[in-house]
């Protein structure tokens, strides 16, 4: 019978010298530190990059990783810091992503060719408004909003995570979902 | 009640999230759901609620499409593949060992292989420098010491080999020898003639004369008298 190994006995194999160790944990998370960051940045570029950063920072500070807590938590808080730090920079430069990321994105949107064109639009037109609207958000709740929806995780581990009280996970995830239904209907495109 | 932005409408608004993405426990869903029959606002905005978490589900379906999902397209990658990478070539690898180790980690490797490179040079300068070569004296070929320690053992054999043979020659042919002996008033002659045990002949007394001016014991016939001017004159 095949045993699965954790991630955190991953962890201890990489301290360890194995090569293949920290590759593995890569593996298995990429796509959801992936999702962290595109639903907390908004663009896939930026996306990307941090992804990177975060797994890059990871294996910087692989020594300082003590388990105490998950090697999932771990990884989320470094992609929220690393999206964070991201777009401090990019505020300092006066960077304004949001209003040309809806056409950045238009190909991420891309619908099958089955769907019809007018079909196409209305998606695209609601994605567009969803998108500007959780870019929208603070930080603060955007990564709570990102961290549920994106990456599913519970109220406990988001708040293992942001290392925030549970209610106040659940406090900002409420508050953001009304500024959320708030910015969508004044968008009038999503039928909230 | 308020309707404030920042406010919630309901005390219960923890318990609304919790039950809206179903992290309530059976018993807290029933609570829950009986306090909404009769809570219009919590009601109201478990309808809405849904409807932003449907709207933002699809935007990150059609945003991510597969990635949402941890078990789709495990080809796609989002990380660099030297982060990734099981094996890494050698130069890659260290590329990547620079890339990510911290400054003063870079520099001492970079000290440590320059030193390394010095100590291989001066190893192999000194090695080359080593005189694992001899050089014949008197002669411009040069020879290893195993080569050279052959040559003097070839030559110890052919000197001992063409003693052996003279040897052997001389005891073969004894009259030839005494032949000789009687031409050479040497006294190596006739000490020769003893080692072989021939009977020794008698000397004539010139070669008695010879044999002792030879030995030292009396001058030299010629040296008896050498010629010198006379201390006077016309004697």
């Amino acid at each position: 019978m095949e045993t699965v190994t954790t991630d955190e006995q991953m962890v201890e194999r990489a301290l360890s010298g194995d090569p293949e160790a920290f590759g593995e944990i890569v593996r298995r998370w990429e796509r959801r530190i992936f999702a962290l960051s595109f639903g907390m940045l908004g663009r896939e570029e930026d996306a990307r990059d941090a992804t990177q950063e975060t797994f890059l920072a990871a294996f910087r500070n692989l020594r300082g990783f003590r388990g105490e807590a998950k090697v999932s938590s771990w990884l989320h808080r470094i992609a929220v810091n690393q999206c964070i730090t991201r777009q401090r920079r990019a505020k300092v430069r006066g960077e304004t992503a949001l209003e040309d990321e809806a056409e950045r994105n238009a190909a991420v949107f891309a619908l099958p060719a089955s769907v019809s064109p007018a079909r196409t639009a209305e998606h695209r037109e609601i994605s567009s408004a969803v998108h500007k609207a959780v870019c929208a958000l603070p930080a603060e709740l955007r990564q709570v909003v990102v961290m549920k929806e994106f990456e599913e995780l519970t109220f406990q581990e988001i708040s293992d995570v942001l290392d925030v009280p549970l209610s106040t996970v659940k406090s900002r995830l409420y508050t953001a979902l009304r500024q959320l239904q708030m910015r969508l209907q004044k968008f009038g495109e999503a039928k909230v | 009640m308020q309707n404030d932005n920042e406010r919630p409408i309901c005390h219960r608004a923890e318990d609304l999230v919790t039950y809206l993405y179903g992290e309530a426990s059976a018993e807290e869903a029933r609570d829950f759901a009986s306090h909404m029959r009769q809570c219009d606002a919590c009601r109201a905005e478990f309808i809405v609620f849904n409807r932003v978490h449907d709207s933002i589900a699809a935007w990150r379906n059609e945003a991510l499409g597969p990635i949402a999902s941890p078990a789709a397209a495990p080809e796609v990658s989002f990380v660099h593949p030297a982060i990734v990478r099981r094996k890494l070539p050698a130069l890659a690898a260290l590329r990547e060992f620079f890339t990510v180790s911290p400054l003063w980690l870079r520099g001492a490797t970079a000290f440590a292989g320059l030193l390394l490179c010095g100590l291989l040079v001066f190893a192999i300068s000194r090695l080359s420098q080593k005189p694992s070569q001899v050089t014949a004296a008197g002669s411009d070929a040069r020879y290893t010491e195993e080569q050279f320690q052959k040559a003097v053992d070839k030559q110890v054999a052919d000197r001992l080999a063409q003693m052996n043979q003279t040897q052997r020659d001389q005891e073969t042919a004894p009259e030839q020898v005494t032949d000789s002996s009687n031409n050479s008033p040497r006294p190596q002659v006739a000490a020769s003639h003893s080692r072989t045990g021939t009977p020794r002949n008698r000397l004539t007394r010139e070669e008695r004369v010879q044999l002792a001016a030879d030995l030292g014991l009396i001058q030299a016939r010629e040296e008896e008298a050498p010629f010198v001017l006379p201390d006077e004159p016309n004697q």
